[in-house]
């Protein structure tokens, strides 16, 4: 589904991806994990189409399109989701009439037909009663006054409305306690399937006890270092980044 | 003296015995508008604002207007679905078959200046708060308004409904008119009022003077909103003059949506410890228009607050001016001030003078004040295209969300649903973007 070459990125005159490569096909769970400023969000915000970022070489196809050469809205059309690091805070745009415009922006896009506001709420009760979130979201401000384990949660909401194909989920376990991580895993474990790829930042290996990958990718200073299965996780979590670093010799 | 003084004091040689109250008073005031004339940009104050254009202009004291274009124009300009009492003026005449004065709440009364001037203290109680020799066409207006609306409230009267206050001004081919709205607010010891001046109006170049005088006793609370949407043929300028006793409450709301060149003057006066103002405001100006708010706020006792937010919204060749000062007098300690005006540009061609102003002589106070001249935040723009609304739809959302923050603190729904709609009107792909309110 997704393949990444090679690929080089830059903000501000500074190398951040370094020639990173991945590639990662329908149903199944990657997890990336590695030290702060790794370039991990960096990788993930490229993937959403953020500006700013100056790809200098390589290569990024998604369903055997160029994913690069699109704008924001059109990955998100075509099935790309980020659930945000840092979920933005947008006072004065409802969270419900945002929900709206993007389910049917994306069903648009797919030439299905806009839903009625009675289908739309069916949709969107179940899923709020999936991530425990209360009514009362519906109708605040865009993650206004959310606490941060809220936000997460309202990305995940987002998630399932949406439906993506694949999903970027950008240290979505950091901020939350047990209990509300467990809500998280299992709103994300609820839309694992054979059409759907995920791919989960975090830095903690105790995300992954709840949702578990099948691969697990080590990214240190721009590039993946290292992938292998579950256990590589937990030696990770066992010897810290450092043993990798001399482990894989940087 | 130019056409446009010249044409004043024709007026007031045909018309002044017409005009109710104290003749003497409107008569000093006249001269004394008469001798300095129109402000200019040579003034620091006025440096931003020329009102040269109206030099030349010479000046109509409007006629009656007929019944039935009144109420065709109330009903096309008139906030609908707001309960509670209401006067209606259109070009400065009381239009009585508009207004609603039933189900009176005692110790509440609203009445119609040219109905009661001339009365017991009626005369008195006009210039009271005003600073005329800082806001001179103040004086024009005392000079030549007539009519307006007297609102008080007496010892511990609650008034829950809003006071709605409807000032029209029809535009007319044959002569420019000046239309001089005027507000006397007062509310005794403990009182409470919500006062919501409208001022709109279409057709052709007019010039609207508007005065409010609000005068606040002890613990009372004075809710106030100025609605301005006037044509873009309009020049208005307004002043709103208010003085707080001890635990004195104010909240202004400024909303300017309107008009060709309009000038805003708000000076409140915190005279014993206490006083607490707010003042929200929003412009949102177009096209070649020019909107200039200039805001004062006189801490003169210890324990005193305000807090002002005001934004702005610019597009096309439009220029907006933002001044606000804050006085702090040298015994009033422990007061604080905060302010801050924030600006979205919608093009390369609009322009924003912003300036804090602090006086301060006091070494015990709380003083904060910023100043932001934009764009949209690129993360939030990010935000929402991730989610796969396109660019256009974004940026409206976003220019909406920032105009909407101000509006959403008013408070009363039927006049926040109907200026949200407006502002909505006056973005790019309206039509897209009503889905989200
Ligand atoms: N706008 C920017 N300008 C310069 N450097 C940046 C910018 N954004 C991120 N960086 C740098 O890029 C590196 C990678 O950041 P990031 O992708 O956020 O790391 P991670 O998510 O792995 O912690 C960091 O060193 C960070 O300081
Ligand atoms: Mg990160």
């Amino acid at each position: 589904m997704l393949k990444i070459k090679d690929l080089h990125a830059r903000i501000d005159g500074k190398d951040i991806l370094k020639g990173l490569s991945l590639e990662i096909s329908a149903g199944e769970v990657h997890a990336i994990m590695g030290p702060n400023g790794a370039g991990k969000s960096t990788l993930a915000q490229v993937l959403a189409g953020r500006e700013g970022y100056e790809i200098v070489s390589g290569s990024v196809e998604f369903c055997g399109r160029d994913l690069l050469a699109l704008a924001p809205e059109e990955r998100a059309r075509e099935g790309v989701f980020l659930a945000f690091q840092y979920p933005v805070e947008i006072p004065g745009v409802n969270n419900v009439y945002l929900l709206k415009a993007a389910l049917n922006a994306i069903r648009k896009h797919r030439g299905e037909d806009e839903l009625d506001a009675y289908a739309f709420m069916k949709i969107i009760r179940e899923k709020m009663q999936l991530m425990q979130m209360d009514a009362s979201f519906l109708n605040r401000g865009v993650n206004e006054g959310f606490s941060g384990g809220e936000k997460k949660r309202n990305e995940i909401l987002q998630m399932a409305v949406l439906e993506p194909k694949l999903a970027l989920l950008d240290e979505t376990d950091s901020g939350l306690d047990i209990d509300a991580m467990k809500v998280v895993a299992d709103g994300v474990n609820s839309l694992r399937s054979p059409e759907r790829a995920i791919i989960m930042v975090t830095h903690y290996q105790r995300l992954l006890d709840h949702i578990v990958p099948d691969v697990v990718h080590v990214l240190a200073d721009g590039r993946i270092v290292k992938s292998g299965d579950r256990s590589l996780a937990l030696e990770l979590e066992a010897h810290g980044y450092e043993w990798l670093q001399q482990a894989v010799g940087t | 003296m130019n056409a446009m003084l010249e044409s004043l004091r024709e007026h007031w040689r045909d018309q002044a015995a017409a005009l109710p109250g104290d003749t003497a008073r409107r008569e000093r005031a006249l001269e004394a508008f008469l001798a300095e004339g129109l402000p200019t940009t040579a003034e620091e104050d006025w440096k931003y604002t020329s009102l040269a254009h109206l030099e030349q202009a010479r000046l109509t004291l409007p006629g009656p207007v007929t019944l039935a274009r009144a109420m065709a124009a109330v009903e096309r300009h008139g906030v609908p679905d707001l309960e509670g009492p209401r006067l209606v003026f259109v070009n400065g005449q009381l239009i009585p078959p508009a207004c609603r004065l039933e189900g009176r709440v005692p110790g509440l009364t609203i009445e119609s200046l040219a109905q009661v001037l001339g009365e017991h203290d009626a005369d008195e109680a006009l210039d009271r708060v005003v600073d005329l020799d800082r806001y001179r066409l103040a004086r024009l207006n005392t000079a030549l308004f007539q009519d307006g609306a007297r609102v008080r409230a007496t010892k511990g009267v609650i008034t829950d409904a809003p006071i709605y206050l409807l000032f029209l001004t029809l535009g007319d081919a044959e002569a420019m008119q000046l239309v001089q709205p005027r507000v006397l607010i007062e509310t005794a010891e403990g009182a409470s009022v919500t006062v919501i001046e409208h001022h709109c109006g279409e057709g052709e170049a007019a010039v609207i003077n508007a005065v409010t005088e609000i005068v606040a006793q002890p613990g009372s609370r004075v809710t106030h909103y100025r609605i301005q949407e006037h044509a873009d043929t309009h020049a208005q300028v307004a002043s709103l003059n208010a003085r707080l006793d001890r635990d004195a409450a104010l909240v202004c709301h400024n909303i300017d949506l309107g008009g060709a060149v309009v000038r805003n003057d708000v000076h409140v006066r915190l005279i014993a410890p206490g006083a607490d103002v707010e003042l929200n405001g929003l412009y949102f100006t177009r096209g070649t228009s020019h909107v200039d708010n200039h805001t004062r706020v006189d801490h003169l006792a210890p324990h005193t607050s305000s807090r002002e937010d005001y934004r702005g919204v610019l597009a096309g060749r439009s220029r907006a001016v933002f001044n606000g000062k804050v006085l702090v007098a040298e015994d009033a300690q422990k007061i604080e001030a905060h302010q801050s005006n924030n600006n979205l540009l919608l093009s390369h061609e609009c322009e924003i003078d912003t300036k804090p102003e602090l006086e301060i002589y006091a070494d015990d106070v709380k003083c904060s004040h910023g100043a932001t001249v934009g764009q949209l935040d690129a993360t939030a723009l990010f935000y929402l295209r991730s989610r796969g609304l396109d660019e256009d739809t974004a940026r409206g959302l976003l220019t909406f969300a920032f105009a909407e923050e101000v509006i959403a603190r008013l408070g009363i729904a039927p006049l926040a649903e109907r200026l949200s709609s407006t502002v909505i009107g006056h973005l790019p792909d309206s039509d897209r973007l009503r889905a989200f309110t």
